[in-house]
């Protein structure tokens, strides 16, 4: 992804409120489990929005603020085209309509949640979730494979909160200053 | 304090320090709703998640407002949802602004280079522990080959939603 980031940007298209609503409706309602995989495609691809070099950078930059990665993303790619009305559009699009159809249909299968059979089918589906959180850890770790000082990083963020259960907190801030520390930049600066 | 305003300043904390993305704090949530406060069972919670990954909309935001509800009904659903973007989201709109006008700067370069590894290890690490809460060695299995599917493929990860949903209801797991 890092080596994405020196691609030319593409010219910045006009991209309204209501289209901006729209695509991070779209985003949503179509984001089961892995929602960044719909975000690209639509924003990228679909309606060509951004580059993925740029998208590489709005998410990689989303990926370490706090809360929810892809409703982060949402907002800084709606203020990039039109300041805060559009975070605001992207936002009521990507939340209103999604959240309300999620918590209905979500509410009525908790309801049903003692059923035998949907006790299974649950069951199943957390085992197959849980892997495509596991996997989408992987794939964001396949940029940083060739730097041994990240994959320790790595390693030890995951025996620290998954094997030792130390607070979130602790892990975070003993870890992330030695991280910055240690990593170089790619390349040089020339100043 | 109350329930509902125990866990909604607890969700509300937990959004704000929830580096990585939401899942990287769902252990800590669980532990709290859980082990400390006795709200849920350890089967709710996993039920929470299984059924946001089976309905449409933003998945944690969801699974926060799920948690709410069986604690404290629809105000509390809609609350522990308030907290959990509208912070993150001040935050993520304050900072961008910054962030797009240092892109090129070494320090940007160095800094996601330094804290990307460690958001990493907290999302595998969420992935873990919620394959944990499932029941023995066939669910390990499931999520083990969901892991491998997602990788070795560009399969639609519906498909795999799908799958294991079928495995359960054959009462495979």
């Amino acid at each position: 992804m890092s080596s994405a980031l020196n691609e030319t940007d593409v010219a910045r298209p006009l991209v309204t409120l209501g289209a901006l609503f729209a695509a991070f409706l779209k985003v949503s309602m179509y984001g089961f489990g892995g929602p960044i995989v719909w975000a690209r495609r639509i924003i990228v691809e679909e309606r060509g929005w951004l580059g993925d070099a740029e998208f590489a950078d709005i998410l990689s930059f989303c990926q370490f603020l706090p809360g929810p990665n892809v409703v982060s993303v949402t907002v800084c790619i709606g203020a990039k085209f039109r300041g805060p009305a559009g975070a605001l559009a992207a936002l009521a699009g990507f939340i209103l309509i999604p959240w309300t159809v999620g918590f209905v249909l979500g509410g009525l299968l908790l309801s049903y949640a003692q059923a035998p059979l949907l006790q299974g089918i649950l069951r199943g589906i957390a085992a197959v979730a849980a892997g495509l959180i596991i996997a989408t850890g992987i794939r964001l770790l396949l940029p940083h494979r060739s730097r041994p000082v990240a994959l320790v990083f790595t390693a030890l963020a995951f025996i620290g909160l998954a094997i030792l259960r130390l607070h979130l907190l602790i892990v975070v801030l003993a870890l992330v200053p030695v991280s910055i520390a240690l990593a170089r930049p790619p390349h040089v600066p020339a100043r | 304090m109350k329930p509902s305003v125990s866990l909604v300043t607890q969700i509300a904390l937990l959004a704000i320090i929830s580096f990585g993305g939401v899942p990287g704090v769902l252990p800590d949530l669980r532990e709290f709703v859980v082990n400390a406060n006795g709200w849920l069972t350890d089967r709710d919670f996993a039920n929470c998640f299984a059924i946001v990954q089976a309905v449409p909309g933003p998945n944690m935001i969801l699974m926060m407002s799920f948690i709410g509800w069986q604690v404290g009904g629809f105000p509390v659903a809609v609350a522990s949802a308030l907290v959990t973007f509208v912070p993150p989201c001040a935050l993520a709109y304050t900072a961008f602004g910054f962030w797009d006008r240092f892109r090129d700067a070494a320090w940007q370069q160095r800094v996601r280079r330094g804290l990307a590894p460690v958001t990493i290890g907290l999302i595998v690490a969420g992935g873990y522990v919620m394959a944990r809460t499932g029941s023995g060695w066939v669910s390990l299995a499931v999520t083990a080959a969901a892991v491998a599917l997602m990788l070795a493929t560009r399969i639609n990860p519906l498909l795999l939603v799908a799958a294991g949903g079928a495995l359960g209801a054959a009462g495979a797991l």
